[in-house]
């Protein structure tokens, strides 16, 4: 029989009413009963009586039907659960702490990845956006964009730095090269203004700008106005034609401005040599990415033969075309997976916890239960009674986690590349909210089912009459050692994680940095381009300023130099070197390329191995000297002096001469030194450093001693750009400790949040394991009381408790071993100089586990040796 | 179906029910008459019969229930129902 909706409608509307009306309706089925069993009585004088069945029964049933029942005793059992939380404070305050990390951390996660990984780019049709991997010289674009059938295709640099001037205070900014086609290929638009049109990117016409919303309105005030003025970019005028919308973060969240990529075959360099861009497209409609593939594949191969100079045989061989969000994502895709197995680690233990919690409060309130069972409570009225309970305690837990999650959220944001697109969007939002309420209720269904199945197994009789200490299955007692099993293995993973890193980041404290970084400031210092275009007049200002600083006082020595080690700059050069032609297969070597003034080794103590430092008298006129790093001269003089050899950086005429070897510095990373691709460092006189074009290269950082590092000599280097000249951008002074322990957040932070899930794991594990020993050894009072009366010592009692927990902590540290071994492989990319199997860490940590595991027993053990054997036989 | 049926014939109250559905099956229909009032409120609940009180063959406040339209539909439906149901019982029984 159908129902329609209407009367379905009205049935409620009844029902309503009837549960209003409860009272009356009752008082009514009473008379009613009354008049009937009177008729009865009158009619046949009782005989009738039995036919009549049970009264109450009847009126039990008619009240379900006047009222919504089911909420009603939903309601019952949350208030029942309310007294219950009241009543132990400390279990429920354990319970909801414990969920409220494992269900936060999660929340924190599945916002990370819902915007990372799952959302797809904010930009039109974003499935058909591509990217070829590599990266390749503006020469590329036009060669591919001619040539490509498949994808649209457009280039966007990854950003470099601005001077931007005549707005208030000179400023470094961050900006992108890209194609005049790079909106539209992305499928984004300019919020005001215009895109870049074709045609721009042509010398001449390339003077045009796209701000980004930020820098438009910090410094422009958000003025509409803005539009068609030209602003002071390196010292040349450019005509702003747009803005983009807030939120648009390509190529990263740094970039603050865009500006054409000129395309001029005239000038040499740039077009085939300096920067190197990525290429990104769009599929173009009815074509297939296998097809786009198969088409960058042999235009990067005919485009190898192009170079105008012997270009390796392998360059770009393995590029291919991936879709744009997985390049996004792609390196941070790892830590992503293994911070959400951590965090999901957490919550397993959590549950676990919570679980074996239950089971043991479900054992000790058998006593109640039987008690409810015997009154007329059915099986699954228990049941849900007890899941109701930890369904409660999931759901407080998950408010709280929601707390925990924001702030958990922002660690993990911490640990990722800031400028990652779409970064600054992922929040706590309704959906991972939504996420987080289905995992609670998921949460204490798991965790309470186990506990509530064994509770209702109650055996009536039996429990009243022996008060329930004793009555216990041992299937379930199992379960509970399996589940804290369980924990102690989980424990051990994330203490092992924690401890690989931590051993890393010990080895990486101590590593041989090659220079010493105590009491030297650094400071940025950038003229525009155009003014060091022209060498004079930038080495006088970089002299004076060296002058000027070394009579700060407090300072002792001052330099300057291109870049600061593990500053994040990566200044490479390609180089000529004697001995060491060109070829097909041995294109020109990269070293790091350090401009400095000849103070800069004495600053940063920078040790000579061979010949002499580089001096004053190596200036614009003299012959060219350079110094080269003890790697690089391994490199490429095995068995013989460097010194007296020659070299020069690809793009020059003349030769330097090697005059002296320094000692390897870690330039690029603490664990790296240097990049995979560069075998070794070049150091050369700043007053020499200019290119063949009379460039000097013009990112500048001063670089000084001091002899105590406080506030007055900071203000004052941090005042001498300015008042040499107003539109100098100067950077903040930051001491080089500061750089260097910078160059490690990251690491040392990933290492906190593994220690910390670590530390939670461990506390979570040793209430587990308390609680399980505590409810066995009340289990077996009356047996070690038996065992005590009939002489077992203290010794030996403590012994039996002991050698149970231990058995179960056994079990666990054997599981926690295997999955380790297993899991930390996966970590191996973020270790150094430490093996993801490092026996030293697994034995510690081991140690350290046994240790907790032991202690967490020890107390119910001792309680157990207190068991007065009168007592405890007498209790039954 | 079997309190609709006996309601057809007017207003009845609870115990005339009882007495009316045990005379008509002969004693064979026996159940504890109590669960005739569970019963009688989900037919108040889904609207097919309405209750009025009003005084008893002797006297005594009673409450009478009587058929409503829709309760009739509904008697008239499952009839159907039901004959259709011996039918098809009797079609395979007399396959035997």
């Amino acid at each position: 029989m159908s129902a329609p909706i209407s009367s379905w409608l009205a049935r409620a509307g009844r029902r309503v009413r009837f549960r209003w009306q409860r009272d009356r309706l009752d008082r009514e089925l009473r008379e009613e009963l009354a008049f009937h069993l009177a008729q009865i009585q009158a009619e046949d004088n009782g005989a009738g009586l039995a036919r009549f069945g049970s009264s109450t029964l009847a009126h039990e049933q008619c009240r379900d039907l006047w009222s919504f029942m089911s909420l009603e005793r939903f309601w019952q059992d949350l208030r029942y659960a309310m007294r219950m939380y009241a009543r132990t404070p400390v279990f429920t305050g354990v319970s909801i702490l414990s969920l409220a990390l494992g269900i936060g951390g999660n929340a924190a996660m599945l916002s990370l990845i819902n915007t990372l990984l799952v959302r797809p780019l904010p930009y039109s049709q974003p499935e058909r956006l591509l990217r070829i991997t590599g990266i390749f010289p503006r020469a590329a674009l036009p060669f591919f964009q001619t040539r490509s059938h498949s994808m649209e295709i457009a280039a966007v640099s990854v950003g470099s730095s601005f001077n931007l001037t005549g707005e208030g205070s000179a400023l470094r900014v961050t900006g992108s090269f890209v194609s005049p086609n790079f909106l539209s290929v992305l499928g984004a638009y300019a919020e005001i203004g215009r895109s870049f049109r074709p045609g721009e990117e042509l010398p001449g016409s390339d003077s045009v700008v796209i701000l980004s919303h930020g820098l438009w309105r910090e410094r422009f005030a958000a003025d509409p106005g803005i539009l068609g003025r030209v602003i002071q970019l390196d010292g040349a005028g450019r005509q702003v034609v747009g803005i983009m919308p807030d939120g648009f973060a390509y190529p990263s969240s740094q970039v603050q401005l865009w500006v054409p990529m000129r395309l001029d075959p005239a000038r040499f360099a740039e077009y085939w040599g300096t920067e190197f861009v990525p290429l990104l497209g769009r599929l173009q409609p009815g074509a297939s990415l296998a097809e786009a593939q198969a088409e960058s594949r042999s235009l990067v191969t005919q485009f190898r033969g192009t170079f105008p100079y012997p270009m390796a045989r392998d360059w770009n061989a393995d590029s291919t075309v991936i879709p744009l969000q997985r390049d996004i994502v792609g390196e941070v895709r790892g830590k992503l997976i293994i911070l959400l197995s951590s965090v999901a680690l957490v919550l397993l233990i959590a549950c676990a916890n919570v679980a074996s919690l239950l089971l043991s409060r479900a054992t000790t309130r058998r006593r109640e239960l039987a008690l409810r069972a015997a009154l007329g409570a059915g099986k699954a009225r228990i049941v849900r009674q007890l899941l109701t309970e930890s369904v409660g305690l999931a759901l407080a837990g998950a408010g709280l986690g929601v707390l925990v999650g924001s702030g958990a959220l922002s660690i993990f944001k911490s640990l990722l590349p800031a400028s990652m697109p779409g970064m600054a969007q992922a929040a706590i939002d309704w959906q991972v909210v939504l996420a987080v309420s289905v995992l609670a209720v998921a949460t204490g269904l798991a965790s309470g089912l186990a506990p509530a199945l064994s509770a209702s197994q109650v055996d009536l009789a039996e429990t009243i009459r022996t008060g329930g200490q004793r009555a216990s299955s041992g299937f379930w007692s199992r379960v509970r050692g399996l589940i804290v099993a369980g924990e102690v293995a989980l424990t051990l993973v994330l203490l092992v994680s924690a401890g690989l890193l931590l051993r890393s980041l010990a080895k990486l404290s101590s590593v041989d940095l090659g220079f010493d970084p105590a009491r030297v400031l650094a400071v940025q210092i950038s003229p525009n381009p155009v003014f060091c275009a022209g060498k004079t007049g930038c080495l006088a200002l970089y002299d004076r300023l060296l002058e000027r600083a070394a009579a700060i006082p407090g300072v002792r020595d001052a330099a300057a130099a291109n870049s600061v080690p593990l500053d994040g700059q990566v200044p490479t050069v390609p180089v000529d070197v004697e001995d060491h032609p060109r070829t097909v297969d041995h294109p020109s070597p990269m070293l790091w390329f350090g401009a400095v003034s000849p103070e800069y080794f004495r600053v940063l103590n920078v040790s000579l191995l061979g010949g002499r430092y580089l001096t004053r008298a190596d200036s614009l006129q003299s012959a060219p000297v350079a110094l080269i790093s003890a790697s690089a001269a391994r490199h490429f003089w095995p068995n013989q002096s460097a010194i007296g050899k020659h070299i020069r950086p690809s793009s020059r005429q003349a030769w330097s001469t090697i005059v002296g070897v320094v000692a390897d510095v870690r330039h690029y990373t603490l664990s790296q030194g240097l990049p995979g691709f560069v075998p070794g460092a070049i150091y050369m006189p700043y007053a020499q450093s200019a290119g063949e074009n009379g460039q000097m290269p013009t990112a500048m950082t001063l670089l000084a001693s001091v002899h105590s590092d406080d506030a007055r000599t900071r203000n004052a280097l941090q005042r001498l750009a300015e008042a040499q000249d107003p539109n100098l951008p100067v950077g903040r002074v930051r001491p080089a400790e500061e750089i260097v322990s910078g160059s490690i957040a990251d690491f040392r932070s990933t290492m906190r949040v593994f220690l910390g899930f670590a530390l939670a794991g461990i506390v979570l594990a040793s209430v587990g394991i308390y609680g399980l020993m505590s409810y066995w050894v009340s289990q077996r009072a009356y047996e070690i009381g038996l065992r005590v009366a009939i002489g077992a010592t203290r010794t030996r009692i403590l012994a039996l408790i002991l050698g149970q927990g231990m058995k179960i902590t056994a079990y666990g540290v054997i599981g926690g071993i295997l999955v380790a071994v297993v899991l930390t492989r996966f970590l191996a990319a973020f270790l150094y100089q430490v093996e993801a199997t490092d026996l030293l860490t697994f034995a510690v940590v081991v140690a350290l586990v046994t240790a907790v595991a032991a202690i967490a027993t020890a107390f119910p053990a001792w309680r157990a040796t207190r068991i007065d054997p009168v007592k405890s036989l007498r209790a039954d | 179906m079997l309190i609709l049926r006996a309601l057809i014939g007017g207003p009845m109250h609870g115990y005339g029910i009882a007495s009316r559905l045990r005379q008509v099956s002969d004693d064979v229909l026996q159940v504890g008459e109590s669960s005739l009032y569970p019963a009688l409120q989900r037919l108040l609940l889904n609207g097919w019969v309405k209750a009025e009180w009003g005084a008893s063959e002797n006297n005594r406040r009673a409450r009478f229930y009587s058929l409503t339209a829709t309760g009739k539909k509904q008697l008239v439906l499952e009839r159907e129902e039901f004959a259709r149901m011996v039918e098809a019982i009797q079609k395979v029984l007399s396959m035997a």
